[in-house]
């Protein structure tokens, strides 16, 4: 009953977040295009339109290198000077090494500073009139793009591009490009609550981030019912580099086209930008790569990344025992399609479970429910429960992460060779560090699987998670998907194949990540690394099962790629920034990134890139407005049911009136007893000296 | 008297001697909640994070609101749940920080915390303190009433703006009526 309350409150609290956000869309007047939103000025005397946008987003394919370049269209339909501010999400290491703004056919190159100078730069050139385009890390895998001086009628293209590594697994190369961000919901007490910032235009605030990157981060979210606000292209030049097997979208229709030999192909997508885009190839059989070397020299310096596959793991090998704990979040967020999702997934998984494993199912949205005390054997009897409590799974209230994954990574009692979690989540939360530090403090021998649910997870926060708990993340963006994810990991949970693994160089190098995590059937080794040159051997080697295992490959320079040296410079700056979350010195971090990036010419959460124009194109006279772009809601995601502002009343004053009115009944009721029979004259004494009847402390209230 | 008329009389003034006593609570929880939050607060802007005015708590103060015309000043929490605005009124997640630019939402109820809004008028000024130290001044544009589906009044806003929301009638006993009266301040 109290529960049931508290999540009822909850929920209306959590559906705020988006209530508001959706509601700056929702408010819109009627003949207002989609993705125009009105905002007031700074005088608030006349409304601004916000420039309209476009994106199309090239990825070009080589072996496993992704180069991508996003290009944004900002349009101002209306016939004052405008700012433009838009914030849209990358894949989580994505290296974003290059800017250039367009305005017809000028081109102005984006330069790398630390992060206050390029702020300084873009706001100096925006107060004098001139063109100028700032991207900004706000998350690892969420930045945002602000171009000033947008002239009345004018358009400018600000392009973005990024280097990125390919996923491969079980069989499959895996392509991913973000394309909505889940609105968050950052538990308040443990966190330092940071004031927003007031942006530095006139205008409209948008990012309450300030120098804290781990906080909640608002946005306008558009409406479902308005339509997408920004049509989104996306091209992608496929050069595998192999014969393919299979070439799909598990998330979009595309059109493919061939293109050549040795796999090459062109797809077109041209969809709404609310699910994340996911494009999936297979190489034909006997053309998987067992291991793979490529390389880049740059001036004194060769990076190298290496991909080892491990062999399959032997058939009739002895089956292992293990105790998987199932965590489920069940918040506000997981509503519409993800909370379906999340059961059929879990449903799933409770089938996966052999007699002799031991299991355990906990539910979590602002508190952290059990389904048993402690894991118990998979009996019929257990599993039938838990099948029943899984089906009756509903989703509201906040997301309070942390004592679930507390509850799940403790209460280890040592059932079987193995302890798994599987977490299944949308990673709709803000105090990412909190939970990272935990993972890392309380793991032991328990390894994390967190599944990321619906369409649009926080892919950052369920790698890292992994991570940190030494296991893989799955993301699984549609229920087409369900089945075949989740088997996969269950499929992997079943066999791991190699564990406490090194590489072993025969050079003074930087290697990243610096901790391989475990593998599992189908997963490769993938490392990058700063070496003075290529010669002798690299040496990969861990353990399978009880037996050790080892790989020896010859350190060539290989495929030589562009693009090698940036990807390292990322996972460095990635090793620095998950430092940082476990508390280590901010200011050595610091430095170490910064050295980094701008060598490398990366944003990061200290360097931004700004493109700033030579000439003012606007008369210093005019205003300049601006104001945020409203993002699309995550497919599958539930506008705000509840619609409606809080209830603010106390039942205090029926309460004291209905109490009156009883007393006065039973008054009524002993006077009228009494009346009946005389009163014996004492009796009448007694009645003067009560206390005055209900009725008369009502009046005098 | 009958046995049984007896004891409906008694079981009738046991209940509604609670009702009363709930009802007296109700106001009387509202106004010491205040006086512990406004120890919580001291010790916010000493610059403590999220203090919690009570161990059990699930809230923290966020700002104080003065209504310098009405010599009246109330702790605002976070969160506009029903368990916080028993306590004092709630800052709506999701909308603007008090006293920062933007559209801050807070949400009280009529017949305790913000039972002062019935008697603000256009022209009248706010303050809101934040936990930095800072001090920002509103002045009343304008007074509402809205049906609770009506959630305009929470779209974000370009100035600084607080948007103070309350159940209206104000002298209703029943709640749970579906209007709202809004009042809408903006940094003079």
């Amino acid at each position: 009953m109290e529960r049931a309350r508290t999540r009822a409150i909850c929920s209306f609290c959590v559906t705020w977040g988006v209530v508001l956000a959706a509601v700056s869309a929702g408010a819109l007047p009627k003949d207002v295009g989609s993705g125009a939103l009105f905002a007031k000025s700074a005088d608030g005397s006349f409304e601004t339109p916000l420039p309209l946008l476009e994106t199309e987003v090239e990825l070009k394919v080589t072996g496993m290198a992704v180069r991508a370049r996003v290009v944004q269209r900002f349009r101002n339909p209306s016939d004052r000077w405008l700012e433009g501010i838009y914030v849209f999400p990358l894949p989580e290491l994505a290296a974003v090494d290059h800017l250039d703004l367009r305005v017809g056919s000028r081109v102005i190159e984006g330069q790398i500073q630390e992060r206050e100078e390029a702020k300084k730069t873009y706001t100096k050139a925006k107060r004098e009139g001139r063109r100028a385009s700032l991207v900004e890390q706000e998350r690892p895998n969420l930045f945002t793009t602000r171009v000033a001086n947008l002239g009345p009628g004018e358009e400018v293209e600000v392009a973005i591009e990024y280097q990125e590594a390919l996923r491969y697994e079980r069989g499959s190369y895996r392509l991913r490009f973000p394309m909505a961000v889940t609105p968050r919901f950052t538990p308040g007490p443990a966190l330092p609550v940071i004031a927003p910032q007031p942006s530095p235009v006139s205008g409209i605030t948008l990012v309450s981030t300030g120098a804290e990157h781990d906080q909640c981060i608002d946005f306008p979210v558009l409406h479902p019912d308005a339509g997408p606000a920004h049509p989104t292209r996306v091209r992608v030049e496929l050069e595998p580099g192999f014969p393919l097997a299979e070439l799909h979208s598990p998330t979009h229709v595309v059109a493919v086209y061939p293109k050549g030999a040795d796999g090459a192909h062109l797809v077109e997508l041209d969809d709404y930008p609310d699910r994340d885009f996911v494009l999936e190839w297979r190489p034909q059989a006997g053309a998987e790569p067992r291991a793979a070397l490529f390389s880049e020299t740059r001036g004194d310096r060769a990076y190298a990344l290496l991909m080892v596959m491990p062999p399959d793991a032997e058939a009739g090998a002895a089956s292992l025992r293990r105790e998987v704990v199932f965590v489920i979040d069940t918040s506000g967020s997981m509503g519409g399609a993800s909370i379906e999702q999340a059961r059929a997934s879990l449903l799933l998984a409770l089938e996966q479970l052999d007699a002799g494993d031991h299991f355990n199912v906990i539910e979590f949205d602002d508190q952290t429910e059990k389904l048993f005390p402690a894991s118990v054997p998979a009996t019929p009897r257990h599993l039938e429960l838990a099948r029943r409590r899984v089906r009756g799974l509903r989703a509201n209230g906040g997301t309070h992460m942390l004592p679930a994954l507390a509850a799940a990574l403790s209460g280890d009692a040592g059932h079987g060779d193995l302890r798994q979690v599987v977490f299944i989540t949308d990673g709709s939360i803000g105090n990412e560090a909190q939970l990272f530090a935990a993972i890392e403090r309380d793991l032991g021998r328990s390894r994390l699987f967190p599944v990321g649910i619906g369409s649009a997870p926080n892919g950052h926060f369920l790698s890292r998670a992994a991570k940190h708990g030494r296991g893989t993340h799955t993301l699984i963006a549609n229920p087409g998907e369900v089945d075949a994810k989740m088997g996969a990991l269950f499929a992997k949970l079943e066999s791991p194949v190699l564990s406490d693994i090194e590489v072993l160089w025969n050079d003074e190098v930087q290697m990243w990540p610096h901790r391989v995590p475990d593998l599992y059937a189908g997963e490769p080794v993938v490392v990058t690394a700063e070496l003075s040159r290529f010669a002798g051997d690299v040496v990969v080697r861990g353990r399978r099962g009880d037996r050790p295992w080892q790989v020896r490959l010859p350190l060539e320079p290989g495929e030589a790629q562009r693009g090698i040296g940036v990807l390292w410079a990322r996972r460095k700056i990635a090793a620095g920034m998950e430092a940082l979350a476990l508390g280590a010195d901010p200011d050595a971090v610091r430095v170490g990134v910064l050295a980094v990036a701008l060598e490398h010419h990366l944003v990061s959460r200290y360097t931004s890139l700004v493109a700033v124009d030579v000439t003012p194109v606007r008369p210093l006279g005019e205003l300049l407005a601006s104001g945020p772009l409203p993002l699309n809601l995550p497919a599958g995601m539930q506008a705000p049911q509840v619609g409606a502002l809080p209830q603010a009343g106390t039942p205090a004053a029926l309460l004291r009136a209905l109490g009156a009115v009883l007393m006065l009944v039973a008054s009524g009721l002993g006077t009228a007893g009494r009346r009946r029979r005389r009163p014996m004259p004492d009796e009448a004494q007694r009645r003067r000296q009560r206390p005055m009847p209900a009725d008369a402390q009502r009046r005098t209230r | 008297m009958s046995r049984a008329r007896r004891h409906a009389a008694v079981a009738f003034a046991l209940l509604g001697g609670s009702m009363v006593a709930q009802g007296a609570w109700i106001p009387a929880k509202a106004a010491l909640a205040q006086l512990l939050l406004e120890r919580a607060w001291h010790k916010t802007r000493g610059g403590e994070d999220a203090v919690r005015p009570w161990p059990w708590a699930d809230t923290w103060p966020v700002a104080r609101l003065r209504v310098p015309g009405q010599q009246r000043s109330v702790v605002v929490l976070e969160g506009a749940t029903g368990r916080t605005l028993a306590f004092g009124p709630g800052h709506l997640a999701g909308s603007a920080s008090p006293g920062a630019p933007g559209n801050s939402v807070l949400a009280g109820h009529r017949d305790t915390h913000f039972a002062f809004l019935r008697r603000l008028a256009p022209g009248d000024e706010l303050a809101v303190e934040d936990r930095e130290g800072g001090s920002r001044r509103y002045r009343v544009r304008e007074q509402l009433v809205v049906h609770e589906t009506d959630t305009a009044v929470l779209a974000p806003s370009a100035r600084p703006t607080l948007t103070l929301v309350t159940c209206y009638p104000f002298d209703t006993p029943v709640p749970g009526g579906p209007l709202r009266y809004v009042v809408v301040a903006e940094a003079s």
